[in-house]
């Protein structure tokens, strides 16, 4: 194995060094442009604004996705910002005791814990929620009736992933918008930069959100339903060594951020790129056959995860560059997504591109998106819903898009359009 | 001690074959991996919530070795391409010696 590479050993003035001075981690402006301009010459670099090196092509992100033996996922959703360690203390002594259940964790607890959790969001069973959220999305759909000018963010996209995720908890009593504030917080908190103020005032509110998931575990421990959190206690039996209750609370208080937030940002960038295009609309207008289709190219265009993150354990080579033990690295979802090794003319967004599907949004390998299924199905019905109903639907072209940011999360945050121009 | 070496057949869509070897205990998705078989997406790493590493097994080879679990039937009634009474999903068919010589046919597409 070639020598590992210090990062303050890389001259100034190497495309590699360039690379790690142009890129603005945090940046969505300008993020897809930066990419294609390098990822031919450089497959990996460090990043000194974060202390991360970035992988840049597909075949490396899946290589390193697949290879749980050498990278770890414990920092996949560690602070980038490290929370003040008397913060910390004080949401300990009020009850936080959130612990990695999936996502940033290995193997064996990562598989454990994933084999109960399978049993509910399994393909299978996130199908059979079609119906009833055909339902919801036709309701938000229906309140747009009649209106002209509407974001569709906040009148769709932004809530309906929310309501999705209430049908598989159960959950009936609380304003989807709560969740999302919630949600937004604990973003920020983990991928984000924030101030030291801005840590401990959302403190409060994180412990918030921690209690709402407790007692839905608690209340599903005296009524049990037909939901996830009612499946994860039935399959625990009862013994610590299968799941601990507070591993259940863990995996409530997760998927109440993974299941909405994501699919939020990825229906509102699927929109964004379908209205730019007035000639896609028209044609899923024509022909829904090609919605599907349309809604994978919208992954692999612009990814809602454009970020994910992976420790090195050992010394590691990728694309050819040696990494020493302990490496920090981010494996850009985004620029694999328009690799043009896998996707032909990959800056290009096109709705009948034959391998679309080969993006990488849901990741790949043991920690692969387990609600790949029940998302792609609210992105197809929002589609399906909003082509049938306002097939004249126009992009207010003059009304600035912004793309909110935080390391990994991508969307925007307004999506004004015209309903029946 | 030299760890048993299995050999068997992937055969493409459009019927190209191609001899391979595995190690007894590996998954059939991953040896697809390894020699850079087209044609198995396998995107869940072979936790089964893709349906992405499906295959049809000559009806011998099917017949042989262990049968399909109840998860696994599930995972293959949604699997895309058309199920066939030999169909598997590639991650779980750990290699026995019983698989020697078997026929692991790919799917059109796993989309
Ligand atoms: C378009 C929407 C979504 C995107 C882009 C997305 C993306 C991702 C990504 C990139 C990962 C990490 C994969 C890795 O580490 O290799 C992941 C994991 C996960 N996602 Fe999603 N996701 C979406 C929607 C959902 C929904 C709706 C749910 C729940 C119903 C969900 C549940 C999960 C879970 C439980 C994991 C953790 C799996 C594990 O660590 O074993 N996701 N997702
Ligand atoms: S690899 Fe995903 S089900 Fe087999």
């Amino acid at each position: 194995m070639q020598q590992v590479l210090d990062p303050k050993s890389i001259p100034a003035g190497c495309p590699m060094h360039n690379a790690g001075q142009n890129f603005h981690p945090f940046e969505h402006e300008g993020m897809y442009d930066f990419f294609a301009e390098i990822r031919a010459d450089v497959p990996v670099f460090y990043s000194p604004e974060i202390d991360y090196w970035v992988v840049t092509r597909r075949e490396d992100v899946i290589a390193v996705l697949r290879d749980h033996d050498r990278f770890s996922a414990t920092v996949a959703t560690q602070p980038v910002v490290p929370w003040p360690p008397e913060m910390l203390q004080s949401m300990i002594d009020r009850g936080f005791t959130n612990e990695s259940v999936q996502v940033a964790c290995d193997p064996p607890r990562h598989d454990r814990i994933r084999t109960h959790v399978q049993g509910f969001l399994n393909p299978k069973k996130l199908l059979s929620y079609d119906g009833a959220v055909r339902e919801l999305v036709k309701g938000y759909v229906a309140q747009m009736k009649g209106k002209d000018e509407i974001d569709l963010v906040d009148a769709l996209t932004y809530e309906l992933p929310a309501k999705t995720a209430f049908l598989l908890l159960g959950v009936t009593d609380i304003d989807p918008r709560r969740i999302k504030q919630w949600t937004e917080l604990r973003v920020k908190l983990m991928h984000g930069h924030p101030t030291r103020e801005e840590q401990f005032a959302a403190a409060d509110d994180l412990l918030d959100f921690w209690n709402f998931s407790c007692d839905l575990v608690e209340q599903r421990k005296k009524v049990p339903g037909d939901d996830y959190p009612s499946w994860l206690l039935a399959s625990r039996g009862g013994d610590d060594t299968r799941l601990t209750e507070n591993e259940i609370k863990s995996l409530v208080f997760a998927s109440l951020l993974a299941a909405h937030e994501t699919t939020s940002n990825a229906s509102a960038n699927l929109l964004l790129e379908l209205l730019r295009r007035p000639e896609d609309w028209k044609a899923l207008v024509d022909d829904p056959k090609l919605i599907p289709n349309a809604v994978e190219e919208g992954l692999r265009y612009v990814s809602s995860v454009v970020a994910w993150r992976r420790l090195a354990k050992e010394d590691v080579e990728i694309g050819g560059v040696t990494l020493p033990a302990g490496s920090k690295i981010i494996l850009s979802l985004a620029s694999a997504g328009r690799d043009e090794a896998t996707f032909e003319n990959g800056e290009t967004f096109d709705i009948r591109r034959k391998n679309a599907r080969s993006h990488v949004a849901f990741g790949n390998g043991l920690h692969f998106c387990m609600g790949a299924p029940i998302a792609r199905m609210q992105m197809r019905m929002m589609v399906e819903e909003l082509t049938a109903a306002f097939p004249n639907m126009q992009l207010i072209e003059d009304d600035p898009v912004e793309i909110v940011g935080v390391l990994t999360f991508r969307g925007p945050t307004r999506l004004p359009v015209r309903l029946n121009p | 001690m030299e760890s048993q070496n299995i050999k068997f057949q992937f055969v493409s869509a459009d019927g190209e074959a191609r001899d391979v070897e595995g190690q007894i205990g590996e998954t059939v998705m991953e040896v697809a991996y390894a020699t850079g078989i087209k044609g198995i997406a396998a995107e869940c790493g072979g936790s089964m919530s893709c349906g992405t590493c499906h295959v049809f097994l000559d009806k011998a080879s099917f017949e042989r070795i262990e049968a399909p679990s109840e998860s696994e039937l599930d995972m293959l009634d949604i699997v895309s391409s058309d199920r066939r009474p030999t169909s598997r999903l590639s991650c779980q068919i750990k290699l026995t010696p019983e698989f020697v010589d078997a026929e692991v046919h790919i799917p059109e597409s796993q989309y």
